[in-house]
């Protein structure tokens, strides 16, 4: 061995051409690791978890999960006092899971019939019925499970500079593509009030019944809520193990508490929970990924919550990182339908550099439909997402649109022509200036209306004045300004089909509708759910197709070249 | 002109030698750098490849140039962050303490805070280079002097989730593994080598 | 006359805030007072979306006397005189410097002390030259600081003589704890690599607490350099920029320089009194204020087209208009709209240094400019109409509101005429007299509380306005641990429950919501004088400016009583600054306190049953 090999002579090993190229695609920037089921870092199919069992005496369940009632954990105690039906417990669980996992994809058995058996089901048992299933069995699973038979997707809008006039236009736009939910949140905080109106404004423009939310800390967003200016909550988020609730200084029972406060104002929420939060906290107890989702999903039916968002969310780089793991995050979006939640079904945060893996990741959810495709799609560039980002966002509006046209499926968007979008955001952009003009709050200068109907990004607005703008977000909540106000506002100032859009969906308050699982508001303003819209899906030519007027919609593009005269597009 | 002109780039290694059970300091003008569990043991270098000899010299580099001294002590009994960072604060003279993990990520406390708050936390461990290191120990050293320095920015990458956060979960719980129940912090010292590696 | 008491409710319509007083006025004219009430304005004050604040109001102040609407007999409006105001900034001056021969940043942390002259050499070049005359190491980006360190110990070990030291990172006490021989080190020269080579250098470090001798001084820089008098008298601006530093660095090079620009800004046209003046800004406040007193009153003022300045006065037109303007019948034309009044003040903005090689700053003056225009035309007259209609009770528009508010002030215990109320707003200050016999003047002089905002923000260089009031409103502590401040008094306050960890060691304001840091690497007395030099420019100025206008012969003497009136009359130190520059007038001066009860609120409400009484038929 030379001790000083210069420069010229030294020899690298000689690389193939083939893998320099390789390594130079995107999908090699995403990380990836090897299983390690000791410690809970496995998808699903672990050596570690629990056996199914459960045992009742006297109308109680003293034994869940190879665990006896005197060495439960709350989450235990929860579940087997809140989540399961004792009395089909014990019958349910002693069907063997081979029959369970056929039920849910058996055409000749209807959504109900597998409902009277999965209520019954402990965490480990239900675990053992997916894990027999492949990635498609799974999508027949959620097919059928869904519980409303429309799908729908879900947006978010947001601005990097928390600019309410930004929010205001894109929600517009979103709402006119066809989201159904929109979602916000902020980089200031403090901003919270305006953005928060902003939203409900552009999405009442957009489209008449968009819902709204706004993701804060829980005593804001619970208050923002109760006063009608946002319609729904989601960001409350649940855990599978004891530890990690602990560190967030919360149990199952106060979350429930939570809950109740929404249901007291007929306040549509639902709760966040997702696979890898456990492990990536360090406390996932030695136990599966999905293994601690189910348990989550079972404390969000034993609070009694309509629905959850899951599908990893946030902690989506530690599944995506395992083998099987966006199987995993399939199955937790079928579970929390085959217990008959709404399930808002992830899709929703960065999840890798390579686009073929992103809408790989998206077809479980896509394919079958779920209540919500995305639990949100970022409805402005990414570099606004203050979610920090989601799996799609603007500029793949085209691409989904070509998508659902490709296999004729309904991931709940449409193209919509240039004209049309210009018209609603300029139109949202004017609303905001004579409701923030009607409420004496910072004024919103033509100029901006203008940079709102043309523009892309934050950068493409001038600046706001940030000290005013704060001022008049406080002075909204100081001066209790609630969704009427908004009403009563959007009404004095000329728009009046934008304030009954509005008044509509607060009077959903009152009958509570939209406690109902799966609900949405239509574009007729009615409520659309598990109730009056159930999935009755069992098998082909059954349950929601994709034809008649909604298919002539998502047959449009931005250029497709007209058959009559193919000198010219038509759309 | 511009750029060093050794090449390759000197490659510098740290052992940490156990001095003694780790002491309350009395200077004012001290601070602690508190190491974790598999830090410069298990590990070598941060979930992005920083060796751990140069995180240790630019924190000390950073401590040192604000003419503030430093001592390092390796807490063994936890992998968690705010109380290994709270741990050293309880020992330092000046009441400031720098904790970091092996993966990188990192945090200045102060011994009158609550064990979770902190005064400037660095969560995301692969954005955290060598100058973020100097920054970090420039800043500890300046609270313990009773200056108001400009917090560190920190920074955000929205692709690092799909990149790193598995990996940080892997080397979290592989830190886990490296506690040792029950033994109390022990004071160590560096001891830098130099290796001109190819 | 009447033969009962008639209940009347005086209403004033504030920029922010609207304020009620409800009172009975007997048939002999003797007023009793029953309650007051206070909301915010809404909408623009002087428009008609006033009117649902003036409702509140009234509704609120008859609540507290337990009356009904019904037993109203008058409804009583202030004249709001709609008073709109511009805020401009200029920088006049720019330091340059030529050939970079000069770096006079203060690194926090400068290494080695003492003084070292030699010729500039870059490291990278070390290791090649031979021993001789001395040298000065300049070091480039990317160096590691044991590199640098072990570097030059090799050349100094080679005889080479080292004298200092130039950095480019934050390096120099690292490198310094590590030369065999010690010498001065300057490091966080930014633009390290602009540093001319192989030109004579003087590098000096003061010890900590200290600031350099011998670059700061012109005989200094021609001693170390053997400079001949006219080459002295060339370097002396050099040295002056150099005063104050801890740590400089001087390179010789044939035409360098360090220069103080004056910035052409723009003409002031100031009109009035039969004269137009005109003057430039950069001439500095001093001038300026001169012109406008020369041309009192003023009719008019215009800035040069095409500068700042004019961009700002036309904006302040326009901005008139439109609040004067919404309604059909009264539309104004821009042009119609006149400047009254301009307040010039010279401040200082930090900014960087062009030609500077470490990102130095100089503070660089400016002058900061506050104009003013109001119009007798407002839309009360519609608002009136509203609440006449609202609550079936005649509303009359009573007086100007600075003639009311004196009225009102009168109520404060220990108050007599003649006295004088000082309004401290937000974009004007106004005054009004009320002498012996009953008659009573009123002005509005341009600048208030958001020019001290400005002033604050700029000067700090904070870009922050909301720091900026932060530090405005509320007295200033610095953090000294979690369990105690030392306020700006010099007094220590201690705490059970600790403090919030984003204001350990900071230098905060002591707002009542809690401590709020401030974001400045500058010390507690230097922020503290910047508040009390900005609020005395401003309010003190503004105070003996106003009151020269209403008193009898511009004669301060004249005046017995001030009281001081407004939102900023309940500031924590505006009120006895102003009170301390007007003891020299023999004139008792404090807060207002109305009715006994209502500190310096509701003056001119009060001021406008007051007024209906005495006039009362």
């Amino acid at each position: 061995m030379r001790g000083d090999a210069d420069a010229m002579t030294t020899t690298q090993p000689r690389r193939s051409r083939r893998t320099e190229i390789l390594e130079n695609r995107p999908v090699n920037l995403d990380g990836f690791v090897e299983e390690w089921p000791e410690k809970g870092l496995v998808a699903m199919d672990s050596d570690y978890d629990p056996a199914p069992s459960v045992r009742v005496e006297n109308g109680r369940i003293v034994e869940l999960d190879g665990t006896t009632r005197d060495q439960f954990d709350f989450m235990d105690t929860f579940i087997a006092d809140h989540a399961i039906d004792v009395a089909s417990a014990e019958r349910a669980n002693a069907i063997p899971s081979e029959e369970i996992a056929r039920m849910l994809i058996d055409t000749h058995v209807s959504r109900n019939e597998v409902l009277a058996v999965t209520r019954g089901l402990t965490p480990a048992k239900i675990l053992d019925v997916v894990e027999l299933m492949n990635v498609v069995e799974i999508m027949q699973g959620m097919q059928k499970m869904r519980a409303r038979r429309t799908p729908a997707n879900q947006g978010h809008s947001t601005s990097a500079r928390d600019n309410p006039i930004q929010v205001a236009a894109d929600a517009a736009e979103g709402a006119m593509r066809g989201f159904a939910e929109l979602e916000t949140t902020l980089g200031v905080v403090r901003y919270a009030p305006l953005v928060a109106i902003a939203l409900q404004v552009g999405a009442q423009v957009g489209r008449g019944g968009v819902l709204t939310q706004c993701a804060l800390e829980e005593a804001t967003e619970l208050e923002l809520g109760m006063r009608g200016i946002t319609a729904y909550a989601e960001t409350i988020s649940v855990y599978g193990t004891e530890p990690v609730f602990v560190d967030g200084d919360d149990t199952p029972w106060s979350k429930a508490f939570l809950a109740s406060a929404y249901a007291s104002r007929g306040i549509k929420m639902r709760f966040t929970s997702g696979t890898g939060s456990e492990v990536q906290m360090g406390n996932a107890e030695g136990k599966s990924m999905l293994y601690l989702e189910i348990r989550c999903i079972l404390m969000a039916k034993g609070a009694g919550v309509q629905g959850l968002q899951n599908g990893s969310i946030s902690c989506i780089g530690v599944p995506g990182a395992v083998p099987g793991g966006i199987r995993a995050v399939a199955a937790e979006n079928l579970v929390a339908s085959m217990v008959d939640l709404e399930c808002a079904s992830g899709n929703d945060q960065s999840f890798s550099h390579s686009a073929m893996r992103r809408t790989a990741r998206l077809m479980p959810q896509l394919l079958p439909g779920t209540d919500f495709v995305c639990s949100g799609y970022s409805g402005v560039p990414n570099a606004d997402n203050m979610f920090a980002g989601s799996n799609f966002d603007t500029e793949d509006y085209d691409d989904w649109n070509t998508i659902q046209r490709d296999l004729q499926v309904d991931g709940g968007l449409r193209h919509v022509r240039e004209a049309e979008i210009l018209q609603v955001r300029n139109k949202a952009a004017r609303a905001l200036q004579a409701l923030f003009s009607h409420l004496d709050l910072p004024p919103i200068t033509d100029e901006e209306v203008e940079a709102a109907t043309y523009a892309d990004s934050s950068n493409d607005y001038p600046l706001r004045d940030v000290l005013a703008d704060l001022k008049g977000a406080q002075a909204v909540m100081d001066r209790g300004i609630t969704g009427l106000d908004l009403v009563r506002g959007l009404e004095a100032t000329g728009f009046h089909d934008v304030a009954e859009n509005l008044l509509a969906v607060l009077r959903q308050r009152v009958s509570g509708d939209l406690l109902q699982t799966s609900a949405v508001l239509t574009a007729e303003l009615t409520p659309l759910s598990a109730i009056n819209d159930p999935n009755d899906y069992q098998g082909p030519g059954t349950g929601y197709r994709l034809q008649g007027e909604r298919w002539e919609q998502l047959k449009k593009l931005r250029h497709v070249t007209s058959a009559t005269d193919p000198e010219t597009e038509v759309g | 002109m511009g750029t060093p002109t050794t090449s390759p780039a000197p490659e510098r290694t740290v052992r940490l030698r156990e001095l003694g059970p780790a002491r309350r300091g009395s200077r004012p003008d001290e601070v602690v750098i508190a190491v974790s569990p598999a830090f410069a043991d298990f590990f070598t270098k941060t979930i992005v490849d920083v060796p751990h000899a140069e995180v240790l010299r630019q924190l000390l580099a950073g401590i040192e140039e604000q003419g503030v001294t430093a001592r390092i002590v390796r807490v063994r009994d936890t992998a968690d962050l705010a109380a290994i960072a709270h741990t050293a604060a309880q020992l330092s003279g000046s009441g400031i303490a720098v904790g970091v993990l092996a993966r990188g990520t990192t945090m200045i406390h102060q011994k009158d805070l609550p064990r979770l708050s902190n005064l400037e936390l660095f969560p995301q461990s692969p954005l955290l280079d060598a100058q973020v290191f100097r920054r970090i120990g420039s800043n500890a050293a300046q609270y313990a002097k009773g200056e108001s320095p400009e917090p560190v920015p920190t920074r955000n990458d929205q692709m690092a989730r799909p990149r790193w956060q598995a990996k940080a979960a892997l080397l979290h719980l592989k830190e886990v593994e490296c506690i040792e129940a029950g033994r109390d912090p022990v004071e160590v010292e560096p001891a830098f080598e130099l290796s001109r590696a190819g | 006359m009447p033969d009962r008491a008639r209940l009347v409710v005086g209403v004033d319509i504030g920029n922010s805030t609207t304020e009620a007083c409800l009172a009975a006025v007997a048939p002999d004219r003797t007023v009793s007072y029953l309650g007051t009430d206070l909301t915010r304005t809404t909408g623009v004050k002087g428009t008609p979306d006033n009117t649902d604040g003036v409702l509140t109001a009234v509704r609120g102040a008859l609540r507290r006397a337990g009356r009904a609407a019904a037993e109203l007999d008058a409804v009583l409006l202030n004249e709001a005189t709609p008073v709109i105001s511009g805020l401009a900034m200029e920088t006049i001056t720019e330091t340059i410097i030529t050939e970079s021969t000069m770096i006079g940043h203060n690194p926090a942390t400068p290494g080695g002390q003492g003084l070292g002259v030699g010729t500039t050499v870059s490291l990278t070049e070390l290791d090649e030259i031979d021993p001789g005359p001395p040298v000065v190491c300049v070091v480039p980006h990317g160096w590691d600081f044991e590199d640098i360190a072990s570097t030059v110990n090799a050349a100094v070990g080679r005889g080479v003589d080292v004298v200092a030291a130039v950095l480019a990172g934050d390096d120099a006490v690292l490198v310094a704890n590590r030369l065999t021989r010690p010498v001065p080190v300057v490091d966080e020269v930014a633009a390290v690599e602009k540093v001319p080579l192989g030109m004579l250098a003087a590098v000096e470090v003061a010890a900590a607490g200290y600031t350099i001798r011998t670059l700061s001084n012109t005989y200094g820089l021609a001693t170390v350099f053997g400079l001949d008098p006219d080459q002295t008298r060339h370097v002396s601006p050099v040295a002056r920029a150099l005063t104050g530093n801890r740590s400089a660095v001087v390179v010789r090079t044939p035409s360098g320089d360090v220069t103080d620009r004056r910035i052409p800004v723009g003409t002031l046209e100031l009109r009035g009194s039969g004269k137009t003046l005109r003057v430039d800004l950069a001439t500095g406040a001093e001038e300026i204020m001169d012109a406008v007193a020369r041309a009192q009153p003023l009719e008019d003022a215009h800035g040069e087209p095409g500068t700042h300045v004019g961009g700002m006065l036309a904006q302040v037109r326009d901005t008139m208009a439109d609040v004067v303007g919404q309604d059909g019948e009264e539309a104004g034309s821009p042009v119609e709209i006149a400047i009254n009044d301009v307040l010039a003040v010279d401040t200082f903005v930090p900014a960087e240094v062009r030609g500077g090689l470490a990102g130095e700053m100089h503070l660089e003056n400016a002058v900061a400019l506050a104009a003013m225009v109001s119009t007798s035309r407002s839309r009360m007259r519609s608002v009136a109409e509203r609440v006449a209609e609202e609550l079936g009770v005649a509303t009359l528009i009573g007086g100007v509101e600075g003639k009311m508010a004196v009225r009102g002030a009168l109520t404060t215990p220990g108050v007599d005429r003649p006295v004088a109320v000082l309004d401290l707003g937000g974009g004007s200050t106004d005054a009004a007299e009320l002498d012996r016999e009953g008659r009573d003047t009123a002005v509005h002089v341009a600048g208030a509380g958001e020019l001290v905002t400005k002033l604050i923000d700029s000067e700090l260089a904070l870009d922050d306005r909301e720091v900026a009031e932060n530090i405005k409103r509320s007295p200033l502590a610095k953090v000294e641990s979690f369990f105690h401040v030392r306020h700006e008094d010099g007094t220590v306050q201690f705490f059970d429950e600790p403090l919030p960890s984003h204001v350990f060691a900071r230098v905060v304001t002591l707002a009542p919501e809690g401590p709020t840091p401030i974001p400045t690497r500058h010390g507690l007395d230097h922020v503290r004088q910047i508040r009390r030099e900005a609020k005395r420019r401003v309010f003190v100025v503004n105070a003996v400016r106003a009151l020269r206008q209403v008193a009898a012969g511009g004669n301060l003497r004249t005046l017995d009583f001030v009281v001081l009136l407004g939102g900023s009359a309940l500031d924590f130190e505006i009120p006895e600054m102003i009170a301390d520059a007007l003891a020299g007038y023999g004139i008792v001066c404090g807060t207002g306190n109305v009715l006994g009860t209502e500190g310096p609120r509701n003056a001119v409400a009060s001021g406008l049953v007051a007024a209906h009484a005495a006039a009362a038929p």
